[in-house]
């Protein structure tokens, strides 16, 4: 056994020969398929649009029969590359070019998302957060489709708008600040939550964080509002703002809610989410 | 060539600047929470910067020192067929070697103090009826473990990759030995 790894190995003793045979493996084996040696792989390039991320090799716990039945649904609009190592065009190039990669560069490969520099993070993340933000918010050509209107759900936006809207509210308030901030921080938080289990709870088919994700980027507009009515204390422009802006939240949540139940349901999910909206719309006019 | 490649064994830590930050702002948002009933009286602000300074440390651990410490990754992503799908990923076998223990050690142990000291203060909060204080602790405790949770299942699937590919390889170079034996006959 070699000793100048027995320091750092968090391994059994017996898997060292493995190593010895991995690595042999990685130099000598291209076509051998996923299941064996995975070194670490970027999931996906910087996503702009709505593409599924995920590349051939990454080391994933998905077992391989789902992966025969994705390839059957592949939509046009998406890239190839989204499936895993199942449509044959695609992995042998990327294989070839990733055990290139890794067998040349191992630990510190430009293009691995476990070596790449902070910085590249941190853009990853602001860049999905804004593309997030214009797919829910704002019209576009794939709100239609709910399955890939969130299919990079993050909540650090979600996040973001709440805080935001909780510091709105209690800076607008004259007094009982804090007991504002805490209010409408768990309204919004626990609404949100209780909502998506309603809509579970009524035998629909949406993913709880998706649906945590959506709820947060719908308050946008309702931000916006707020903001504004924290500048203007008119009441009667007041009112017209949070119309509008409740209005524009609601179209914002409607596709997606709507679609995720059976029809004759569909009132009983939306409106809930119309009565948070409403309430929160009344939170903003009533603080003065 | 590979006996090259490998560090000699280290005494200190491997990425002291990594190390450094994944404590910094676990330590940061405990020590503001619990100093600033002492010294700040306004709610919201004690709210927002603990629970900002908690959610700067489940980001800097989920995407900069679970990277770097212990080379593991996780996320979740939505599939073709509208599932939701967790994704684990993880340095290759020889680089995982080469993880320092010190980096590693530090990185697991605070991740489990930090969860325990919420808990604490979470029970404080509830004894004294507080429930606005219990509302931070929840948020912070929940960020905690949510990455307490998502690192060990990711550091448990590596492990079966690694076992999966060991079986594998030993039972192909049964085979082949195998055939090889054959083609010799």
């Amino acid at each position: 056994m070699s000793n100048s790894l027995s320091d750092t190995i968090p391994l059994h003793p017996s898997s060292q020969s493995d190593i010895d045979e991995i690595e042999n493996l990685i130099h000598n084996s291209i076509q051998t398929g996923p299941a064996t040696v995975l070194p670490a792989r970027s999931p996906s390039p910087p996503r702009a649009s709505i593409p599924v991320s995920s590349s051939p090799f990454i080391q994933s716990n998905l077992p391989p029969p789902p992966l025969n039945s994705q390839s059957n649904y592949q939509k046009p609009p998406l890239p190839a590359a989204t499936v895993p190592a199942v449509t044959a065009p695609p992995p042998p190039p990327l294989g070839a070019d990733s055990r290139q990669n890794i067998a040349a560069s191992g630990f510190g490969s430009a293009s691995n998302t476990l070596t790449e520099p902070v910085w590249d993070t941190v853009k990853r993340d602001l860049s999905r957060i804004v593309s997030n933000l214009k797919l829910v918010v704002f019209p576009n050509p794939y709100r239609e489709d709910p399955g890939k209107a969130l299919r990079d759900w993050d909540l650090w936006g979600p996040f973001f708008f709440v805080i935001f809207l909780g510091l709105t509210l209690s800076w607008s308030a004259s007094v009982k600040k804090s007991e504002v901030f805490a209010v409408a921080f768990a309204l919004l938080a626990a609404g949100a939550v209780i909502l998506t289990l309603n809509v579970l709870l009524l035998g629909g088919h949406i993913i709880f964080f998706q649906s945590l994700s959506l709820l947060g980027y719908c308050l946008f507009p309702l931000d916006v509002g707020a903001l504004i009515c924290m500048l203007k204390d008119n009441v009667i422009v007041k009112l017209i703002i949070v119309c509008v802006t409740l209005a524009w939240s609601s179209w914002a949540a409607y596709p997606f809610m709507s679609t995720a139940v059976n029809p004759r349901r569909k009132a009983l999910a939306l409106y809930p989410v119309f009565l948070m909206y409403v309430s929160v719309g009344f939170l903003i006019i009533a603080i003065d | 060539m590979r006996m090259d490649q490998i560090q000699p064994p280290v005494e200190n830590y491997a990425n002291p600047k990594a190390c450094f930050f994944h404590v910094l702002f676990k330590a940061a948002a405990l020590a503001f929470y619990i100093l600033s009933a002492l010294f700040i009286s306004n709610f919201v602000i004690i709210f927002v910067v603990t629970v900002f300074l908690a959610a700067l440390d489940f980001w800097v651990v989920k995407n900069v020192s679970g990277r770097i410490l212990v080379g593991l990754r996780w996320w979740n992503e939505i599939n073709e067929l509208g599932e939701s799908v967790w994704k684990f990923e993880s340095l290759n076998q020889e680089s995982l070697a080469r993880i320092n223990k010190k980096d590693s050690w530090l990185f697991w142990w605070t991740l489990y103090l930090t969860a325990v000291v919420w808990i604490f203060l979470g029970i404080f909060s509830l004894v004294r009826l507080q429930a606005d204080y219990v509302l931070v602790v929840a948020v912070c405790l929940s960020l905690s473990i949510a990455n307490i949770v998502g690192f060990t299942k990711c550091r448990k699937d590596a492990k079966k990759q690694i076992q999966q590919f060991a079986t594998q390889t030993v039972a192909s170079r049964l085979s082949s030995t195998i055939q090889s034996a054959f083609s010799v006959v």
